[in-house]
């Protein structure tokens, strides 16, 4: 039978030898490889191709998640973090498992017996778990940044220099201050995601960074305008144009 | 406060009724002492009975806005003492003034409330004294059922800030993953795991024994901060480097304990933990005028996008310096394209 691949992405290398270790009593399993940051690991996964990684979370400039959403078909994942609180969001993307630094070697020999049994029962229920992965759920906190991937050059955006987002079918195209990015997640993410202080919904297809907006016109009865301060002119739904109402009051 | 004779009904119940029964009791007292008809004694007392109900309530306020802890005891008699002469007086005008109106064909009854005004003025005064004094309980009863609840509210508050400042200054991240590295070298090298291990226990007993208006010498300080930087040492397999540039005359210096620790752990923080390249983090310190500077600097990428909740340890620096010594601007951080500065001045008095 053929192994199952896997990579081992952490900053710390002693996290990872532990997983090494642990996993050479297993010969089902091969690592075929190992990244101390999220590039790294995207890079690994796109060339090698693995079954399963174990995943940290807090790694330098991009996390584990985040890392995540720049991979078109993620491998199976095992979290591997020291933080509780973001078993929840890794579940809600189909984790396989959630495992709590540090872990001991029956916790951890679960995991894999949970991975043994999707490997093999069959892969075409991998590809229905996966598919959720870009929708995943809101997240407690409003976020602060978003990555991009742009063929293979990686941008992480501030969400303070983003000016305006569009929605363009089922992606979002993001005009910021670094350049214009696309990004396979939808406004109702978005609108939900980005801090409600700082960004409003204006129309259907618009979210707008407040301190952007430069003036709101009107263009004719219930027909409203607004003009941001790089003079970009975009339109205002009703239910937008109260809302801006209400804020600017 | 607001009235409780209007607001509680449980009061005016009782309030309601202590004066039925001075209406009776008033009926009966005039009926069987003085030569009245029946019915003039029920209506003298059903006037005045309810015009003093009705003032009582307003007595209230005088009570109110003359409480116990904000005027002095003479002041507080001389006002009540004006107070319960109006009110006792407004009382009989106003009830005479009614009473006689109504039973001005009762002879008997008008020669008797023209001699009853003296005893009914003294009356006005003991009911006003009756009532302030239920007040005043009131008052009192109410302010240390508050009095209780704020205290268990405070006790709560305070038990909480010291879970934050304990959970603060015991990072758990950082001891779950240096508790990890532990787990990870008793395989691959357990003397190295040991030696973590009493560093991350010497470490968690300085933490834990921390007194924020502690002073120490700053090569203790030194010491202990670098005790820290020796578990991540380990953790991050020497992702960083330390270089010192001490003045020898800084070294017995006494600074305030646990300043230096949050400089590093700041550095780790945004530096190390943020950078894919090795960082360099330099600790200085000098003599520079009056004061001993104290520098921490370190390589950080400024293009970061920085987590929530940085800058709080810097601020509780900056808070703590201003405690210790009474002068604001002794924390100076500075933000350069790829350095991070934090610089620290004591004063050398």
């Amino acid at each position: 039978m053929e192994k199952i691949k896997t990579v081992i992405i952490d900053d710390e290398k002693l996290a990872r030898d532990i997983i090494k270790n642990f996993l050479s009593t297993n010969n089902e399993f091969e690592i075929i490889a190992e990244a101390s940051n999220g590039f790294e690991g995207i890079k690994l996964i796109n060339e090698l191709k693995p079954d399963l990684i174990f995943l940290d979370v807090q790694m330098p400039k991009i996390n584990g998640f985040e890392m995540l959403e720049l991979i078109e078909n993620p491998p199976l994942i095992i979290f591997t973090t020291a933080f509780d609180q973001y078993a929840i969001k890794a579940f809600e993307i189909n984790a396989i498992d959630y495992l709590l630094k540090p872990f001991s070697k029956e916790r951890f020999n679960e995991s894999l017996e949970r991975i043994k049994k999707i490997h093999l029962e069959n892969d075409k229920s991998k590809i229905e778990i996966f598919n959720k992965i870009s929708n995943n759920l809101p997240n407690q906190e409003n976020l602060e940044r978003i990555v991009f991937k742009n063929g293979s050059k990686i941008n992480v955006i501030d969400v303070e220099n983003i000016i305006f987002i569009e929605a363009q079918d089922d992606y979002t195209m993001f005009y910021t201050k670094e350049g214009n990015f696309l990004k396979q997640k939808t406004m109702k993410y978005f609108e939900e995601n980005l801090d409600p202080k700082k960004f409003i919904r204006t129309h259907r297809s618009y979210i707008v960074k407040l301190d952007q907006i430069k003036q709101i016109d009107i263009i004719e009865k219930e027909s409203y305008q607004l003009t941001l301060f790089n003079s970009k002119k975009l339109p205002v739904s009703k239910s937008g144009y109260s809302k801006l109402k209400e804020l600017f009051n | 406060m607001t009235n409780p004779f209007t607001t509680n009904r449980k009061i005016f119940a009782s309030y309601t009724l202590i004066w039925l029964f001075i209406f009776i009791a008033s009926i009966i007292l005039i009926f069987f002492t003085q030569d009245i008809k029946i019915n003039s004694a029920v209506i003298d007392s059903a006037i005045f009975t309810f015009i003093y109900f009705i003032l009582g309530i307003g007595v209230w306020y005088t009570v109110r806005f003359n409480s116990l802890e904000t005027y002095k005891t003479p002041k507080l008699i001389l006002n009540h003492f004006v107070a319960s002469i109006l009110t006792s007086t407004i009382w009989i005008t106003t009830g005479s003034l009614i009473s006689l109106n109504i039973l001005s064909d009762d002879p008997n009854y008008v020669l008797f409330i023209n001699s009853s005004y003296i005893w009914r003025f003294l009356i006005g005064i003991l009911f006003y004294i009756v009532l302030i004094s239920i007040d005043y309980l009131i008052i009192y009863y109410n302010n240390f059922q508050e009095k209780v609840l704020k205290e268990s509210e405070l006790k709560s508050l305070v038990k909480e800030a010291e879970l934050n400042a304990l959970k603060y200054q015991i990072n758990p991240h950082f001891i779950f993953n240096s508790l990890n590295s532990i787990s990870s070298l008793t395989i691959s090298n357990p003397q190295l795991a040991q030696e973590m291990t009493i560093k991350l226990s010497t470490f968690l007993r300085n933490t834990l024994s921390r007194n924020d208006s502690q002073k120490s010498k700053l090569i203790d300080e030194i010491n202990a901060a670098k005790l820290y930087l020796e578990i991540e040492k380990i953790r991050f397999d020497d992702k960083f480097e330390l270089i010192e540039e001490i003045d020898l005359e800084c070294k017995n210096f006494e600074v305030p304990s646990m300043i230096l620790q949050p400089l590093f752990e700041n550095s780790i923080k945004h530096g190390v933990y943020e950078s894919l390249e090795k960082v360099t983090i330099k600790l200085s310190c000098h003599k520079e005028n009056n004061f001993i500077k104290i520098s921490v600097e370190n390589d950080f990428d400024n293009k970061s996008i920085s987590k929530k909740g940085a800058g709080i340890g810097l601020k509780n620096i900056y808070n703590r310096m201003k405690l210790i010594y009474g002068q604001e601007n002794l924390v100076e951080v500075i933000k350069e394209k790829s350095k991070f500065i934090v610089n620290i001045y004591i004063p050398n008095n």
